[in-house]
């Protein structure tokens, strides 16, 4: 039976502690919800427009024209009037101002002319999409106009035409305007298609058929008739609800982080929560005491504290739903025109009820070690003023086990990912584990310091004060910190590396779809003999007769095998290879074809060398044993192939396009450019520095969203800082009291406290930086292969920042100490 | 001459609507050297006076005087210092910094004065009360005893003029008790400091020069014992 004016008069008498309990409750599934709300607006918004987002009902795709049978299939369909289709041609492409001094790489699509079946092009006339494309004109975005200095109406050269540009596209249904793409958009009637003559044999181009179905037409299974007549492995058909957009590809790949980001502050608040909880109920021990004394039972104490604990981790949970539901609110402002056109937010039961059941566990495992130690009070602690150590026992291992667990289960709840979730998991443990290490070695060097000044002392005595969760504070803001740095460090690198410097001996200029037969006459025009690279599109099969699981791969979120791939043919190593296994590239021990297969091939599917790789060269099947494994020795911009089969092979006669890179003086590269692109309009010239500029603008807008989420993990160590003031305000009390009635000044006391924070301060942010500095460096070292710049000028900022923060918490948390007369002390000491 | 002196001292509280006199217009005058007892029943205002004359509280009308200073005049930031230069402390519940040692403790007044041979000063002390061997151990690995010997180490480490002491022995038996106050008689002589001491205790009042005794707030009796 429980007594509620028992619990009432415990909730309304618990004062600050009850109110940081509740904060790191809220804070805990704060994050999760925002994330897991905006994912699940994101998916449904997508799913409610996924007909305007892919444009049709029955998307198919492939990156070569398609098979003639299942151009059959469609037009079977189309005459017995079940199917309307259009064709789009989506690729990248240099075009060209009037007078031919600016050029410029452009995301072109050329549309049929029912484009789009669902959904609206919006332009900035206003005009309907339909009435100003017309053959001979292209719509562009702002961006074109203002990089190449034209104005609508002007001309503009694409490939071998000269458009007219008529408008200004400002959103797209399948698109938002400016996502991820590496140049304006430029769209173009079907009807000029063959008059731009860009489209080559083997050249780089996402071929589109959009089917539009009549009402109550059976979706999948006019999907799966298409798909018995497609190239399998080579075209894809895809329902509206099937098909995940490169919106979706990419949110998915996104929130997957701030998913991660989540769980980190989760595992930081569930520190917070332990901390509050047990500095509020060591304020009740002597109140647990009395009631034992006159003869309350321990089942009573833990059932009633239970009960408060649980009124409290569920006025957390419901502000954490409110706060967090206003988090996903507020994400669009981070994203702008990223987002999918009409998305609508929304608060969905489910997420509601996740929450809850979230907010319930995280206090229930984070709750039980305190609550469990109630049972240990005894009645004669009335007697004592200073409270029992905890000892830990059992029940303290089987509660760590069980939150361990419980962690590694939301890491793969939220994550669906086995090996990055095991990865993950790992890395946090390592993580907080080496943070906890370094933190109990540096505080057994910091009791053992012979120190004169007083205040230093005593301040540096104060972090051990019993009660005081010092370690807890230092562990929690290094590893959150370290996290946060550590993001930022990485990004000023490759920053510093890429953009604001490019790496001297890299290659900046790509040359995309060079024809063999042109290449005599490139070198001429180009003025130099690059190295070229013939590149043979196909995709991956089976290995050793296993068929690759296409949709099982796409499901990776890296590299997978189910893409297009890239062969070449040669017989020597790149100057950033070498032999993984075997000594040469091909062997004579081999019969029949052979190809050299990249390491990172074989991280995806273990092979080993005799092994039989079966491919679709664009329709035709080739077999080939692996010979060798090679690796890169270095990451660089510079071109790389995973399979490589030899100079002589019957690939010299597979439909091909050539590719190069060369280094050119910077200021060179427009002429360079336009003296290509005018002599052969197919081929497609990447300036490099600018497009890593316009991934690094992305990245940068991504990791600010990233590291803005990872600021709520260093709110977890604030509201711990704020517990552990609170906690341990009767030993602060008496030390202010004492020194006063010794003859110290209040300046005196408020040093101390000053000196006691900035050392916690300095601590947390010096094994951050440590930490970071390393994580960033191995990163940037091994990960990028780019020379690394400590950034001492941020480094010292953090700090700064870091110690004014902990200062400025503890020393606010600490006013009412400070104020604190001794003779009122004195008195209540007395009187007990 | 006196080297502390009550000028009508009144002390009043205030709870809620009503208002409760601890201490009604008392004086007197304490001269340097005494050893001065204020005794009376629990209750009767002994502690107030006691926080009153050490400027640890201040009165509600009334003034104190230390030698030529009105301390009731100096802020709070004066009387700190004041009070670490001319005052020394014993305490019933001993009052210890629980996150110093023995010898930290009786070092930190001295420290606080910023005197260089704190360390000296109070290990001669220490070495005097027989606690030289357990001057590196913290408050809670000292007995009540060890407790009180420390905190009369550290109330006469700045060689006080006047030594203020609240129940010293209240929460000692009776072998500590006699041991403490054999102590702090011989430490005050020794020192020649002036002791204000409350207590309830008719053994200690008996080795007083002096014993006030206080009853409902007001000076009710004044005793001189021969010395």
């Amino acid at each position: 039976m429980l007594h509620k004016r028992f619990i009432l008069r415990q909730l309304t008498r618990s004062g600050n502690q009850a109110a940081v309990f509740v904060l790191c409750v809220t804070l805990s599934i704060l994050t999760i919800v925002a994330v897991n709300g905006f994912s699940e607006s994101i998916n449904r918004s997508l799913l409610r427009d996924a007909r305007a987002l892919h444009s049709g009902d029955i998307i198919l795709h492939a990156h070569y024209p398609f098979s003639p049978a299942l151009l059959d299939a469609v037009a079977d369909l189309e005459a017995e009037g079940d199917a309307r289709s259009l064709r789009i041609y989506d690729f990248y492409s240099v075009v060209r101002s009037p007078e031919g001094e600016k050029t410029l790489l452009v995301d072109l699509k050329v549309v049929g002319p029912e484009y789009p079946f669902y959904g609206r092009v919006e332009l900035a006339s206003g005009r309907t999409f339909r009435s100003v494309l017309a053959p001979g004109t292209a719509i562009v975005e702002q961006a074109l106009l203002d990089r190449l200095g034209l104005a609508l109406g002007d001309r503009l050269h694409v490939g071998e035409a000269v458009l007219t540009v008529t408008d200004v596209v400002t959103r797209e249904p399948d698109r938002p305007v400016n996502f991820l793409s590496f140049g304006p958009r430029v769209i173009i009637d079907i009807a000029d298609l063959e008059k731009l003559d860009l489209l080559q044999r083997g050249s780089r181009v996402g071929y589109y058929l959009m089917l539009k179905l009549p009402e109550r037409t059976n979706l999948e299974r006019t999907a799966e008739k298409l798909r018995s007549a497609a190239v399998a492995g080579q075209e894809r058909v895809e329902t509206y609800r099937t098909a995940r957009s490169r919106i979706k590809r990419f949110f998915d790949n996104f929130l997957f982080f701030l998913a991660l980001i989540a769980i980190f502050t989760l595992l930081l608040s569930g520190i917070g929560i332990r901390s509050a909880l047990t500095a509020l109920l060591k304020e009740k021990e002597r109140t647990i005491a009395v009631i034992k004394a006159v003869g309350g039972t321990g089942p009573f104490v833990v059932g009633h504290y239970l009960a408060v604990v649980a009124v409290l981790g569920l006025i957390g949970t419901a502000l954490g739903l409110i706060l967090g539901f206003g988090l996903q609110y507020s994400l669009p402002l981070f994203f702008g025109n990223l987002l999918p056109e009409n998305l609508h937010l929304v608060i969905s039961w489910r997420a509601v009820l996740e929450g809850l059941v979230l907010g319930i566990l995280v206090v229930a495992l984070f709750a039980f070690i305190p609550l469990h130690h109630l049972r240990e009070i005894k009645p004669s602690a009335v007697f004592r003023k200073e409270s029992a150590e905890n000892r830990r026992s059992a029940p303290f291992y089987l509660a760590a086990l069980i939150i361990f667990l419980f962690f590694v289960g939301m890491v793969l709840w939220q994550l669906k990912d086995m090996k990055i979730g095991s990865y993950f998991v790992l890395g946090i443990v390592g993580l907080i584990v080496l943070t906890g290490l370094a933190t109990q070695g540096i505080l057994f060097g910091v009791r053992r310091l012979p120190i004169r000044s007083l205040a230093l002392r005593q301040a540096l005595r104060g972090l051990f004060r019993p009660g005081n969760a010092t370690r807890a504070v230092i562990i929690t803001l290094s590893a959150a910190l370290a996290v946060v740095f550590s993001i930022y460090l990485v990004e000023e690198n490759l920053d510093a590396a890429f953009v604001r410097s490019y790496p001297a001996d890299a290659p900046n200029l790509f040359f995309i779809d060079i024809q063999p037969d042109q290449v005599d006459a490139f070198s001429d025009t180009l003025g130099m003999t690059p190295r070229y690279y013939p590149v043979i599109r196909s995709r991956l099969v089976s290995v050793n007769g296993e068929r690759i699981d296409r949709e099982q791969e796409r499901k990776r979120r890296g590299d997978n095998l189910a893409r297009p791939f890239n062969l070449t043919y040669r017989d020597y190593l790149l100057e950033d290879e070498a032999m993984r296994v075997g000594d040469s590239l091909f062997r004579e021990d081999l019969e029949g074809l052979q190809v050299s297969v990249l390491d990172t091939v074989v991280e995806m599917k273990p092979m080993a060398i005799g092994d039989r790789i079966r491919f679709n060269i664009q329709g035709v099947p080739v077999e080939a044993a692996v010979s060798s494994i090679r690796t890169r020795t270095k990451e660089s911009i510079k071109p790389f192939f995973y399979f490589v089969f030899p100079e002589d092979s019957m690939l010299r006669k597979a439909p091909q396009s050539i590719f190069t890179a060369v280094r050119v003086d910077r200021d060179e590269i427009g002429a360079v450019q336009n003296r290509i692109i005018t002599r052969f309009p197919n081929v497609t010239a990447v300036d490099v520095t600018q497009t890593i500029a316009a991934f690094a603008d992305i990245v940068h807008r991504f990791s600010l969203v990233i590291r803005f989420f990872t600021i709520f993990s260093i709110i977890a160590g604030v509201l711990i800082i704020i517990s552990s003031v609170l906690a341990t305000r009767f030993a602060r009390i008496q030390e202010a009291v004492y020194f006063k009635i010794l003859g110290a000044k209040g300046r005196f006391v408020l040093t101390v406290f000053a000196l006691e924070n900035l050392a916690i301060g300095l601590i947390s942010a010096l094994l951050a930086l440590v930490i970071s500095q390393a994580g960033s460096w191995i990163i940037s070292a091994r990960v990028f292969d780019i020379a690394y710049r400590p950034n001492p000028a941020a480094s010292l900022l953090m700090v700064l920042a870091t110690v004014l923060l902990v200062i400025g918490v503890g020393l606010s948390a600490s006013v009412s100490i400070l104020k604190q007369r001794p003779v009122i002390f004195l008195r209540e000491q007395t009187e007990e | 001459m006196h080297v502390l002196e009550a000028r009508h001292l009144t002390k009043t509280y205030r709870i809620g609507e009503r208002e409760i006199s601890i201490l009604e217009d008392i004086s007197f005058g304490v001269p340097a050297g005494e050893f001065l007892v204020v005794e009376g029943a629990s209750g009767s205002g002994k502690t107030t006076l006691l926080t009153l004359l050490s400027g640890l509280d201040r009165p509600t009308a009334g003034s104190v005087w230390i030698g030529e200073t009105d301390i009731t005049d100096l802020k709070e930031d004066e009387l700190a210092p004041f009070r670490n230069e001319t005052l020394g402390f014993v305490f019933q519940s001993f009052h210890l910094v629980p996150s110093l040692n023995a010898l930290e403790n009786v070092m930190l007044p001295a420290e606080l004065r910023g005197d260089p041979r704190a360390p000296e000063k109070a290990e001669a002390l220490m070495k005097r009360v027989g606690l030289a061997d357990r001057r590196f151990n913290f408050p809670h690995q000292l007995s009540g005893g060890e407790k009180q010997r420390v905190a009369l180490c550290r109330a006469l480490v700045n060689e006080p003029e006047i030594l203020f002491a609240d129940e010293p022995t209240g929460n000692l038996d009776s072998e500590n008790s006699d041991a403490i106050l054999d102590l702090l008689l011989a430490l005050r002589k020794e020192h020649g400091a002036t002791l204000v001491m409350v207590t309830h205790s008719p053994d200690i009042a008996a080795a007083a020069d002096r014993t006030v005794t206080l009853r409902d707030g007001r000076i009710v009796g004044e005793r001189r014992h021969a010395a």
